[in-house]
């Protein structure tokens, strides 16, 4: 990233393959929407190329690019508030060797996460699947790792709460999706 | 170990970041709670959730992105290859970075208010000491310009042009001889009352002048109106000229006078004896 931000461009494209598929799943995780989820890893790049003075060396370059991540899904949030709707169902791609019911577990998985408030969701997506460490989401949301760990926990007995009872499948089930409005503050990176 | 003990543990057992003594406390505890057993089932369960791929034409978004940014790109970076290319040459203008920082931005948007007070400070002294005799030709110029505006509005068909026209004429302190004419004609002769009494009333700011006092005089035998006859009668009586008295009573001979004039003619008669 040194290299990136003191001109050599092109090497931009080694962290974009090195990132593209984590960042991709990141937001796949987060939005259930393949077409938004690329968008966003792409104008995650051109913000890590326009901000690239901001970079401090020292710093992670993951967690760096983490914070620009969040800033970038925040916007998009912000920008497509309007016009969500509830009642769409993710897009769910499944490999035809998963079994019955793995598929149908996981459609319930993922149900049930885009029915977690978002940051509940985001916390639990960059603790179980991003391999960011305790201390490392710390430093991106800007709190302590104590605090990160009760969340953590806390984010994953609400899903499991929320897993059971779609799995009881209560059709009535009053199940409240997670909104923007949960995002708490965080530090612009830009 | 209760549930509390183990909720402080059980993030870092499941990041599979515990030491191996107390995973096995919190492995030994789920053995017989439940709701901790099933926070850990969960977390292994998400493992069923699948890694999705990027779409292959990804990269070559990307590509183009990056192609295209140093044309199209605004801000700083669109330097950097340049800088890149000219090495130390260009790094001067590194000096001028902090600029873009919001204590930069602070800095330079104080400067800019300080040079505009201090421009505005010059124009506005410069602005006192102009020559004396131009500020004389302007006023000279918006005078005229003034009477201009008096004269043509005088010539108006509409009634209401014809007042903004009397009122334009009393802008001046000093009556020009030009719309002193003007305004004695349309106090004879304009076809609207208002107008008429309006010139009266212009004219009667220049008591000063012997033209006025006279052209108003004169103005009495020929009006129709009673109610400007009333106004004149009024002015004349207010002069105390020497000749109203006499004018006055020959106006009293008119045949056909309104009974209300003729009365106050007679009373503006006994004021000024």
């Amino acid at each position: 990233m040194l290299q990136v931000r003191n001109g050599e461009v092109e090497m931009l494209g080694v962290l974009f393959d090195r990132y593209q598929a984590p960042l991709f799943n990141f937001y796949s995780k987060m939005t259930q929407d393949r077409t938004v989820s690329e968008d966003l890893v792409q104008e995650v790049f051109l913000r890590i190329l326009r901000y690239r003075q901001t970079y401090r060396p020292g710093t992670t370059f993951r967690t760096w690019m983490y914070q620009i991540a969040r800033n970038t899904r925040l916007d998009q949030v912000r920008k497509v508030r309007p016009e969500s709707t509830l009642a769409s169902e993710p897009n769910a791609p499944f490999s035809l060797s998963d079994s019955a019911q793995h598929q149908q577990e996981a459609a319930l998985l993922q149900r049930a996460l885009m029915h977690l408030p978002e940051d509940k969701r985001e916390i639990l997506i960059l603790s179980r699947f991003q391999e960011l460490q305790y201390d490392e989401i710390a430093r991106l949301l800007g709190c302590e790792v104590g605090a990160v760990k009760v969340r953590v926990h806390r984010a994953l007995r609400q899903l499991r709460e929320i897993f059971q009872q779609l799995e009881s499948g209560a059709p009535g089930t009053d199940l409240h999706r997670g909104s923007g409005d949960s995002i708490p503050p965080t530090r612009r990176v830009q | 170990m209760n549930c509390e003990q183990i909720a402080e543990l059980l993030p870092d057992y499941l990041q599979g970041s515990l030491a191996r003594e107390q995973a096995h406390q919190v492995e030994q505890h789920c053995e017989g709670c439940a709701t901790c057993a099933q926070d850990v089932v969960m977390w292994k369960k998400l493992a069923l959730l699948p890694t999705d791929q990027p779409s292959p034409d990804s990269r070559a978004r990307f590509d183009a992105m990056l192609h295209a940014y140093p044309t199209t790109s605004t801000d700083r970076s669109g330097r950097l290859p340049r800088r890149a290319l000219f090495g130390t040459i260009a790094a001067p203008w590194a000096f001028f970075d902090w600029l873009r920082s919001p204590l930069g931005a602070v800095a330079w948007s104080t400067a800019l208010l300080i040079l505009g007070v201090f421009i505005g400070t010059r124009v506005h002294v410069g602005s006192v000491q102009a020559p004396p005799n131009e500020i004389a030709a302007m006023h000279a110029e918006l005078t005229s310009m003034r009477q201009l505006v008096a004269l043509s509005l005088l010539q108006q068909q509409s009634a209401s042009e014809r007042l903004q026209g009397v009122s334009w004429s009393g802008l001046e302190a000093h009556l020009d001889p030009q719309i002193q004419s003007a305004l004695l004609h349309t106090l004879r002769y304009d076809g609207s009352v208002d107008v008429r009494l309006a010139a009266l009333d212009a004219l009667s700011r220049h008591a000063s002048q012997p033209q006025v006092r006279k052209g108003i005089g004169d103005a009495l035998q020929e009006q129709q109106s009673p109610l400007v006859q009333v106004a004149l009668i009024d002015q004349l009586a207010e002069w105390r000229d020497p000749d109203a008295a006499q004018r006055l009573r020959n106006f009293q001979q008119t045949p056909n006078l309104n009974p209300a004039v003729r009365q106050r003619a007679e009373w503006a008669i006994s004021k000024l004896q």
